[in-house]
Parts: C-alpha cells; structure tokens; sequence
C-alpha cells in the first residue's frame, strides 16, 4: 500500500483529464450512436451517422480536402524547413537571428494570420497582386482564395509560412545533436557538401523527421481556423475540412450526435495515421543508426 | 594556395549569410506589411498599396480601440491565461513526480493516458465538452474556460515535468528521506524549488496556446463581458467586411502582447519548443 501512496499526488491529474478528457470521449462515441441534439433522451441511431458521413459525397470530399491539405503542409514544411536547417547550420554567425526570426510567425494568432493573409491573397487592393503589378508580373495575378483550384494551396501556404519557424528549429536541435566527428571525417574524406548532407545529415537526422512529421500532421489534420476564417470551407466546399464540418454542426444546428460521430472519425484518423507514422519512421531511425 | 581556399570559403559564407537574411527577410513581409498598413489612411491603402504610410496615422487605432473593446478583453484574456498556466503547471508538476521517480503499472497506465491526451485534437472533445458544460452550467463562465483549457494543456506539462524531474538526481530524494522526510515533503522541500526554469518554459508554451486559441472561446463565450482578445478581433474585423482599416491595427494590438513576450523571452521559448519536442 505504502509503495502506492505516492500516486496520491496524481489524483488531481486524473481527475481533471477524467472529468474533461476521459469522460467527453466517452460521451462523444456514445452521442455517435444517436441523433441528440441537445434536448431531450438521445435516442439510438445505430450506425447512421457513420454511414452517412461515409455515403455523402459532401462529407467524403471533407476527408479527403483534410489529407490532401496534411500531404502539403507536412511535406513541404519539412523539405523547406530541413533546407533552412541545412542553411542556417553552416552559418554559426547569423544563426540565432534567423531561428528566432523564421519562428515570429509561430507567435500569431490564427485569426490575426487568417485575417492578415485573407487580405494579402484579395483580388483587389491585396498585397500579393500589388507585389506582382509593381514587379511587372500582372500576367500572374490571381483571386487566390476565390478559384477553387488554389484556395487550399493558398491556406496551405499561409500555414507553412505560420509553422516553418519551429520545424527549422526541431531540424537544427537535431543537427546540434551530430557529433562533430562525423563531418570533419567525412570532409578529410574530400567529399562535397551535398554529398555530406545526403548521405551524413539526412540518415542522421531521422529522429528529428519523426518528430517534425507526427507533429505536423496531428496539427494540420485538426485544420479548422483558417478555412473558418479566410474562405469559410468555399470555394465550392475546396476548401471544407473535417473539423469545419464539426463546428458547423454545432453552430446553430446542435447537431451533437452527428458532430460527435465526425469527431470519433477524426480521432480514428489521427491515431491511425500517427501510429502508422511512427512505425514507419521509427524503422527509418533504427536502419541510420 | 591555401589562402585562396580560405578566402573563397570565406565569401561562399559570407553570400550564403547574406542569402539566408534575404530569405528569412521576404518570410517577415507579412508582418511588416500588416505593421505598416495599419497606419495607412483609407486612400493611401487604395492609391499605393505597397507603399510606406505617409505618415503614423493614428486614426486607425483610435478607432479600433474604442470599438473592439480591447482594454476588457485583454485583461480577460491575461486573467485567463494565468489561472490556467498556474492551475496546470501546479498539477502537471504534482503528477509528474510519481511518474519520474517510479515505474509500475499505475505510473505506465498515466503515460500512456498523457500520451493519448497530447496526440488527441481538441475537436474530439469539443463537443461533449459543450454539452457537458451547459448541463452543469460552466458554458460562458470564466471558471468553465479555465477549466478545458487546463484539461488541454495537462498532458504536455505531465509530459514535460516528468522528463525534468527525471534528470534530477535521486539521490536528493534519498538524502531527505534518511532525514525522516515524508514524499510530500520531498515534493515540496527539496524538488518544487528545483522545478523553476520548467515552469518558466511550460508557462510561456501555455501562455503562447491559451492566449491565441480560438475554438474554445468561440465555442463556450457567448457574453461580450468575457470575450477574449482573439474573439474581440474575429467579432470586430468579421462584422466589417474584412475593411482593412479596422483590419490590420486590430492584428496589430491582438498580436503585440506576445510578439513583446517573443523579443523578452526568444531563446527560451525557441529552446523549450525544441526541448519539448526532442523528448
């Protein structure tokens, strides 16, 4: 007994996750099953609400907006980030002001970033279009947020630009963590520099992608403030995520049955897709070592 | 020869620096864009708009400040955002002693549950948390808000405490327990003053997540009295068709608290982010 006593401690731990974490995922998969929409006994739908969310093409297209939105944020984040860490990790004398700088961005709000670059992408007096008519570009101006083509590479823009910061970060704490050894040996070798970073940097920074990859993907995948904000799911729904649909459900529907089984989908997704991650990422660390 | 080597090293490195200040330059745009347009009159923003304000006009901000309600909502937004960062970082520290110091199924069952909590997006519990919240009256009230905000960020200062308290030596605890010293007293006497600069970091990560969050407010507040700020901008700059007069000095004063919190604190909340992460 003595040997348990200790875990005293985590009792108010545990009930702040149980009353607010525990308990609402519980209720959540249970309000799944049923059509409650806030009044009254949730009465038992079965499986509905999934076969709907899996049947209409409305919610599908949601889905699939959610993972193509992850594909390009987490990869070109962690390609443009691991070229920033490349950069910057050879040059000790500008590298502190440049982390610190790239990562300002990570300080803002979602709506301030959503509004600021509503306005940048606007077909009118945005900045964006401004920038190309005064280079001479006018050829390339464009409603970025209003063509349903380019909405989500829009957002997706504005959100590396929001995160590049601490991926770059993440990369360059693992190349602090490269024994130095390791390079000058490889250049007493005379190997050049891009021989250096493909086949020294990259295997040696495998934990650093695992951490920058699960990381992103379990923050893009829950996307909901800059669609709500710049474009509000539109152009013809380019740009509707998973968790957009959750909110509108909520918002004046009070469709909490439904809403909760968009939010049991998502939760599913994220721990399928993490798990899935890791392993494969996990594997690619114990292969460099 | 060897001198033409180092010198020619010597320029690459002094390009490539000047290389990476341009990008890192081009990526601060659009903060230097929303800084400078927010002194911008309603002409000069359609007449030039890339051009530098003619001069520090204030109206913008005279304006701003007296229809978003700022003063209010910053204070409910500090008054928030200290009761959580205080509430988390004193339970986070208190659970996360047993989970350094022992390991058994208990302590293993809690990371697993800490590690379920920070991969867990808050959209799976929002809305559950809706409804349990207005059954028992916490919908639109301080104290509801505090609450789901501390239940969001308990996981990473678990996380984050037991990795810190694992790098203090046991042999601490050993010492104070010879002395007849109870865990409690342990906790209290001989780790808690060691916890500082975690608190410090973890406090800055909560401050940083709390003060922009937008969901939970947007979901939970429904009375002005207790909007937050980033509520107050989404109201003021919504409800005005995007105009960017009201626009960008609203971006501007919801930003500024932080991006100050930033230049004050820039390598400690770079390292923790990172620190955090690597674990």
């Amino acid at each position: 007994m003595g040997k348990y006593r200790i875990f005293l401690f985590t009792v108010p731990a545990i009930l702040v996750l149980g009353i607010f974490f525990v308990y609402p995922i519980a209720l959540s998969l249970r309000l799944s099953f049923t059509d409650f929409t806030g009044v009254g006994i949730p009465k038992d739908v079965g499986w509905k609400n999934y076969e709907r969310i899996f049947t209409r093409s409305r919610y599908l297209d949601a889905l699939g907006v959610t993972l193509l939105f992850t594909l390009i944020v987490v990869t070109i984040q962690t390609a443009l980030g691991l070229l920033f860490a490349a950069l910057l990790h050879r040059l000790p004398a500008v590298r502190n002001l440049c982390r610190a700088a790239l990562f300002m961005p990570a300080m803002m709000s979602f709506v301030i970033v959503g509004y600021v670059w509503q306005f940048i992408y606007s077909p009118f007096d945005g900045g964006l279009n401004a920038l190309f008519a005064s280079l001479g570009l006018g050829a390339l101006q464009h409603n970025w947020i209003g063509d349903p083509h380019t909405a989500l590479y829009a957002l997706a823009f504005a959100h590396i630009w929001m995160f590049l910061g601490y991926t770059t970060a993440i990369f360059l704490a693992g190349y602090a963590a490269i024994p130095q050894e390791f390079d000058e040996a490889a250049r007493l070798e005379g190997t050049s520099g891009w021989q250096r970073f493909r086949h020294i940097e990259i295997p040696l920074l495998a934990p650093s992608f695992t951490i920058n990859i699960v990381l992103s993907t379990i923050g893009t995948l829950k996307t909901f403030e800059l669609p709500f904000i710049m474009t509000r799911g539109g152009p013809d729904g380019a740009t509707r995520t998973l968790s957009l649909h959750i909110i509108d459900s909520l918002f004046g529907k009070y469709k909490f049955g439904f809403a909760s089984a968009l939010s049991i989908v998502m939760l599913i997704l994220v721990i399928v897709i993490t798990l899935a991650q890791n392993r494969v990422l996990r594997a690619r660390e114990e292969r460099a070592r | 020869m060897s001198v033409g080597v180092s010198r020619r090293a010597r320029l690459v490195r002094l390009l490539l620096s000047a290389l990476a200040l341009s990008l890192v330059a081009v990526i601060l745009l659009p903060v230097a864009y929303m800084v400078m347009m927010s002194f911008k009159t309603g002409t000069e923003i359609v007449q030039d708009p890339l051009g530098l304000p003619g001069s520090f006009y204030l109206g913008n901000y005279a304006n701003a400040l007296s229809k978003m309600g700022y003063a209010r909502s910053v204070l409910n937004s500090v008054g928030i955002t200290l009761s959580v960062a205080v509430l988390v970082s004193f339970i986070g520290a208190l659970a996360a002693y047993p989970l350094a110091r022992r390991t058994n199924r208990l302590s293993r069952a809690l990371v697993m549950l800490t590690a379920l909590g920070l991969a867990t997006p808050n959209f799976v519990t929002i809305t559950p948390i809706y409804v349990i919240f207005r059954d028992i009256g916490l919908l639109d009230t301080y104290l509801g808000l505090v609450l789901a905000f501390t239940a969001l960020n308990l996981p990473l200062a678990v996380f984050f405490y037991t990795g810190f308290i694992g790098s203090i030596p046991v042999d601490l605890d050993e010492a104070a327990k010879l002395d007849n010293c109870s865990d409690f007293q342990i906790f209290f006497h001989v780790i808690r003053p060691l916890l500082g600069p975690a608190t410090a970091t973890l406090s800055l990560f909560v401050m940083l997540m709390v003060w922009n969050d937008f969901t939970y407010p947007l979901l939970l507040l429904t009375d002005e009295d207790k909007f937050t700020v980033m509520i107050s901008v989404y109201r003021f700059v919504g409800n005005h068709n995007l105009s960017p007069e009201d626009l960008f000095p609203a971006a501007v004063l919801g930003s500024l608290p932080l991006l100050l919190l930033f230049i004050v604190f820039q390598r400690r909340i770079v390292s923790g982010v990172t620190a955090g992460a690597v674990k």
